[in-house]
């Protein structure tokens, strides 16, 4: 009991409660509550810089997806119209063709035409150049003055002869 | 020549065995220059709480400063300040759980007050005023008050008079009602100050003596006692910080177990659990 009462003086123990109560109350009002708040607003910021960034990479790859959706649909667009563009590319040197191979055509039986006519003209010419060239020399044979009318009948049933023969 | 000095340490002991079992510090050594000043008898008669003054003026400064240019991004002393409420926070929490965070700025102050308390010895012509149980059985009295009404607030003051009651459950339980009510009584308002004060009191006077006794070797033996006493100041400041946190510890560990169970239940880890029985 002796040792209790040396060493616990009460009113040392009564002023450093006090001590102790003004150093807590002084601490927890501008110490522990701004620093512990700022703390928690440190920690609350970084969870949401986090959370953002999560959301951040997310959005990127689901616009990473799109886009590459998107550019592929691009290619097989591309790809599609540049083959529609062949197939009418083929089609349009078909049609060029045909229509080449349609104007040669005509061309070709126009000529033909235009051939057989001279040749037909020229096969009239030679007949009436035969037929006069005959006349001449049937009349220097038989001396014979003949009309011309004449002449042409008789040269033409010749010629209609000899074709016949022939 | 050693029985000699084995006389003279003897003689020396007898001399200052009612004087001092610590070093001096510079209120004593003022004391002894002018011992008819009004003013320095007062300051030697209330040594200890002008060097628990001393402490908390020192944490004030220290918070001060930290706080004085808060930013966003902390540097130098605001950093070293956040780590160690960070820590105080993680430990508290870990224990307590999140309910307990409440509970941070009472055991952060007993932790920092009682830590430079205790390592305030260590500093030349200053005094360590938790080697006096005056200091510590304040500073375990308030930490006991704070936790019964603590209980009271968050059990409600039916369940917590049932709970100093033994919490009777039948006819035998109501009929120990007085034996488990003077049980409690002594358990967690008794005991509580008592085994928390004297613990740190007598850690951290027997450090003080320890150092006093090797210093007092050195005027003998030079050279030899002086790595003694190098090692002796060593281990007081490893049980400085050991001292101050147990009691902190110690504290948090009577909080968890005054909280109602379905607060904590959820977070408390099992070396809370471990802790909690060693407590018991």
């Amino acid at each position: 009991m002796e040792f209790f009462k040396a060493n616990i003086i009460p009113s040392e123990v009564l002023v450093q409660t006090i001590a102790f109560l003004v150093v807590f109350w002084i601490l927890k009002r501008f110490a522990w509550k701004p620093i512990l708040s700022s703390l928690e607003a440190r920690r609350t910021k970084i969870e949401e810089e986090f959370s953002r960034i999560e959301n951040a990479k997310k959005e990127i790859e689901s616009l990473k997806k799109d886009y590459l959706s998107h550019l592929q649909n691009i290619e097989e667009e591309g790809r599609a119209k540049i083959q529609a563009a062949i197939e009418e590319g083929h089609h349009i040197a078909r049609e060029i063709q045909n229509n080449a191979r349609q104007a040669s055509q005509e061309r070709l039986e126009k000529t033909k035409g235009d051939i057989q006519l001279e040749i037909e003209k020229a096969r009239i010419a030679l007949r009436h150049e035969i037929a006069d060239l005959a006349l001449r020399v049937s009349e220097k044979i038989i001396n014979e003055e003949m009309t011309e009318e004449k002449h042409q009948d008789k040269i033409l049933k010749i010629i209609e002869e000899i074709e016949r023969n022939t | 020549m050693l029985q000699n000095a084995a006389q003279q340490m003897t003689e020396h002991a007898e001399e200052t065995s009612h004087a001092a079992h610590e070093l001096p510090n510079f209120i004593t050594l003022l004391y002894q220059k002018f011992p008819e000043n009004p003013a320095i008898h007062f300051l030697h008669q209330w040594e200890n709480i002008v060097f628990a003054g001393l402490a908390a003026c020192l944490i004030c400064l220290v918070s001060f400063l930290a706080l004085r240019q808060k930013t966003k991004i902390p540097s130098s002393i605001q950093n070293f300040v956040e780590i160690l409420v960070s820590s105080i926070d993680a430990f508290v929490t870990g224990i307590l759980g999140e309910h307990g965070r409440r509970h941070i700025p009472f055991l952060g102050t007993i932790f920092f007050y009682i830590l430079l308390m205790n390592l305030s010895g260590l500093i030349p012509l200053m005094k360590s005023p938790t080697s006096a149980w005056s200091t510590t059985f304040a500073v375990a009295m308030v930490t006991m008050i704070y936790i019964q009404i603590t209980g009271i607030q968050e059990q409600g003051i039916a369940n917590y008079l049932k709970h100093m009651a033994g919490s009777p459950q039948n006819l035998f339980g109501i009929i120990l009602i007085p034996l488990m009510l003077a049980l409690n009584i002594i358990l967690e308002i008794f005991a509580v100050p008592f085994s928390l004060s004297l613990r740190l009191f007598a850690n951290i006077s027997s450090e003080d003596r320890l150092i006093f006794k090797f210093a007092e070797l050195n005027v003998f033996f030079k050279g030899l006692p002086f790595l003694f006493q190098i090692f002796a100041n060593l281990l007081a400041i490893i049980f400085s910080f050991v001292q101050a946190f147990v009691f902190m510890l110690l504290s948090t560990v009577y909080l968890s177990l005054v909280l109602p169970h379905e607060n904590h239940e959820e977070s408390k880890t099992d070396a809370s659990q471990d802790l909690k029985q060693v407590v018991i």
